[in-house]
């Protein structure tokens, strides 16, 4: 029998036992799912759910529409502030982390100084936390969020701001847009990896009532109807930087997260597949490592951006 | 975790029966280990079979769970796609549901009376909590309502007038229908049935499952009369389970419940009423 392939990856200091993590705000925050399955000893990484420094509501309801092979949701980041947050699953996750699996905090804020409070909460009460999120591509909020992270001057300068708070590793989560030159703004401000992309903006009228199906004009759009879009985006920043890159997007399967690898990713989170799927991200790890072993590679590093073009 | 004490995890079912039982009602009947696991309220999330572009399960609550047979009876209004689908299962298809889901009913505080209220397709959980209370020797009266006649589920009704009547149970018990047009039983809707047995009868608790409008009705009534009212609401959900957020449902202290884990079931009192 053929050695195993060594499936462990580097996500910019994260270090991960395979690929495959998941998208924030899609598996709670991994307890969610351990009825399903031993998450901690099977995914690679867990990313919780933003949290800002203090509690946000969130928008109204209906925040969810069910579009074909996509959904569309305006949650608007409801979260309890990062006291309450590391109050209720601070042990939780150290269990994880335990286990065997990285868990990355999500940080989400309305201002530059939000940013830095959230941060500087987190990096004093989770020790749990192997590196943090940075959110700056939220579709769903009024200011802040994607506002955040429009420009390449305005990334960089919430990456600067928060670069000095942390020698954890810090992802910046980056929306549907510009992935290139936003992605090359980050890394020299120290962001020591991109993860990529976010909902992308859409709309859905229900034409009787001419309202938005959601309580929102506007949503984000996610799920398998997305996933060709992401690759491209992948591939056009794994040109762009040197950092390592976390490919989301209408993930669902094996062969979905190896178009990511060769896109140029070094890991892939699964989002919206969890949510109708429970099992998704340990099915997807278990399809990745088969194809990976009919690839003839020791190491699903080589497989890296292996994209032919 | 839910009420029931199970984890919510993922099931095989197999179709056993799947019929119209009224007008756009149909009556699915499937064998799963998950029937033991259910509470009365609770939900499962159950994915129909043969259209890849659909990814949301369906949230279904459930008229009876036999945790001896390993039967499941769901009561469903075709109103769409997935529906629609679920409806052209065949018998002996297999598929999966994820439960048990949510808080299933709560028992009355007292042992005094207790009023339930179904509206529409509202009535398989108000079917279960009848059970519930049967078996624990909680009388009761309902009140079911429907569009018209034809929409009316009369075998459940005609269980409703004697469930748990042998065993000794409340002999009294009164099962009033409502109809909008006037087909069958009372005209009107089940609020006013409601406050003629309010004006009659003292309850201890009401439970109530419709439309959103209906549901605002009766913990208006309830409250306005200091009864406790427990509802049990839908929402678009992306999970069930309380990963995504996105079944959101606002209190009056201002903060947000998810209805998946918070709920389905909720104290009237701590909702806020307002309607889109
Ligand atoms: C906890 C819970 C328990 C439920 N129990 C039952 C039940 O026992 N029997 C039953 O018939 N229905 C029940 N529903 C409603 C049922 O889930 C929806 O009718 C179903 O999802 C519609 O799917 P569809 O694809 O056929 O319709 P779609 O084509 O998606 O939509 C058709 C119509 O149904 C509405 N709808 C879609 N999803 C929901 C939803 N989650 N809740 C309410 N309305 C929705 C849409 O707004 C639209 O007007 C329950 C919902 C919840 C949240
Ligand atoms: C219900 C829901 C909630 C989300 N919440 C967040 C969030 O809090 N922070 C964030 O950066 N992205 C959030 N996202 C976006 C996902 O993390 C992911 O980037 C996106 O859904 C695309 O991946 P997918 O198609 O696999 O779902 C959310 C997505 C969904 C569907
Ligand atoms: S449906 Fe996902 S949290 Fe309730």
């Amino acid at each position: 029998m053929a050695d195993a392939v060594r499936m462990d990856v580097n996500l910019g200091g994260i270090h991960m036992r395979n690929p495959i993590n998941t998208a924030s705000g899609t598996f709670g925050n991994g307890r969610q799912f351990e009825g399903f399955y031993d998450v901690g000893a099977t995914l690679g990484a867990i990313t919780c759910k933003g949290v800002a420094a203090q509690p946000w509501q969130g928008n109204d309801a209906p925040r969810l529409a069910e579009l074909p092979s996509a959904i569309m949701n305006s949650v608007g980041l409801q979260n309890p502030g990062v006291p309450a947050f590391v109050q209720t699953y601070g042990t939780y996750l150290q269990s994880v982390v335990d286990r065997g699996c990285a868990v990355i905090c999500q940080v989400a804020g309305h201002s530059i100084d939000e940013y830095v409070r959230a941060l500087e909460l987190f990096e004093e009460l989770a020790p749990f936390a192997s590196g943090f999120e940075l959110n700056i591509s939220c579709p769903n909020i009024a200011k802040g969020g994607a506002a955040m992270g429009a420009t390449p001057r305005d990334a960089a300068e919430v990456m600067r701001a928060v670069r000095p708070l942390t020698k954890r590793p810090i992802v910046v989560k980056m929306a549907p847009h510009d992935v290139a030159e936003i992605g090359r703004a980050l890394e020299a401000e120290g962001a020591d990896a991109l993860s990529l992309i976010n909902t992308i903006p859409g709309m859905a009228i229900d034409i009787n009532t001419r309202r938005s199906r959601v309580a929102r004009p506007t949503a984000g759009v996610s799920g398998p109807a997305i996933h060709a879009i992401a690759v491209r985006m992948v591939w056009e920043c794994a040109q762009a930087v040197k950092i390592p890159l976390c490919g989301i997007g209408g993930v669902a399967s094996g062969a979905d997260a190896a178009e990511m690898i060769l896109a140029g990713a070094t890991a892939v989170s699964v989002g919206t597949a969890n949510l109708t799927d429970p099992m998704a991200a340990k099915r997807v790890v278990e399809e990745l490592e088969a194809w990976a072993s009919q690839q003839g590679v020791s190491s699903i590093d080589e497989l890296r951006g292996a994209f032919v073009c | 975790m839910s009420a029931s004490g199970a984890k919510t995890n993922l099931h095989e079912f197999v179709v056993q029966e799947n019929e119209q039982v009224a007008e756009g009602l149909w009556r699915m009947r499937c064998n799963t280990a998950l029937a033991a696991e259910l509470a009365p309220g609770q939900f499962v999330q159950v994915s129909v079979p043969a259209d890849a572009s659909h990814i949301l399960r369906i949230p279904l609550s459930f008229a009876r769970a036999d945790a001896r047979s390993g039967e499941l009876d769901i009561v469903y209004a075709v109103v769409g796609e997935g529906t629609r689908r679920l409806s052209a299962m065949a018998v002996g298809q297999a598929s999966t549901m994820v439960g048990p889901c949510g808080n299933g009913w709560w028992l009355p505080q007292d042992q005094g009376r207790a009023l339930l209220v179904a509206g529409g397709v509202g009535l398989p959980p108000i079917f279960a909590c009848a059970s519930m209370l049967a078996q624990t020797g909680v009388g009761f009266d309902v009140v079911v309502g429907a569009q018209t006649a034809s929409r009316h589920c009369v075998g459940y009704v005609d269980e409703l007038r004697s469930m748990g009547i042998h065993e000794g149970c409340d002999c009294a018990r009164k099962v009033v229908l409502t109809t909008d047009d006037g087909t069958l039983g009372m005209r009107g809707f089940v609020t006013q049935a409601m406050e003629n047995l309010l004006a009659e009868h003292t309850y201890a608790q009401v439970y109530a499952c419709g439309p959103n409008p209906m549901m605002a009705g009766v913990a208006k009534l309830s409250m306005s009369k200091d009864i406790a009212c427990e509802v049990s609401l839908e929402r678009m959900m992306g999970c069930g389970f309380g990963a995504c957020s996105c079944c959101n449902v606002a209190l009056v202290d201002g903060t947000q419940a998810l209805c998946c884990t918070d709920g389905p079931v909720f104290d009237a009192r701590r909702v806020q009423w307002q309607t889109r």
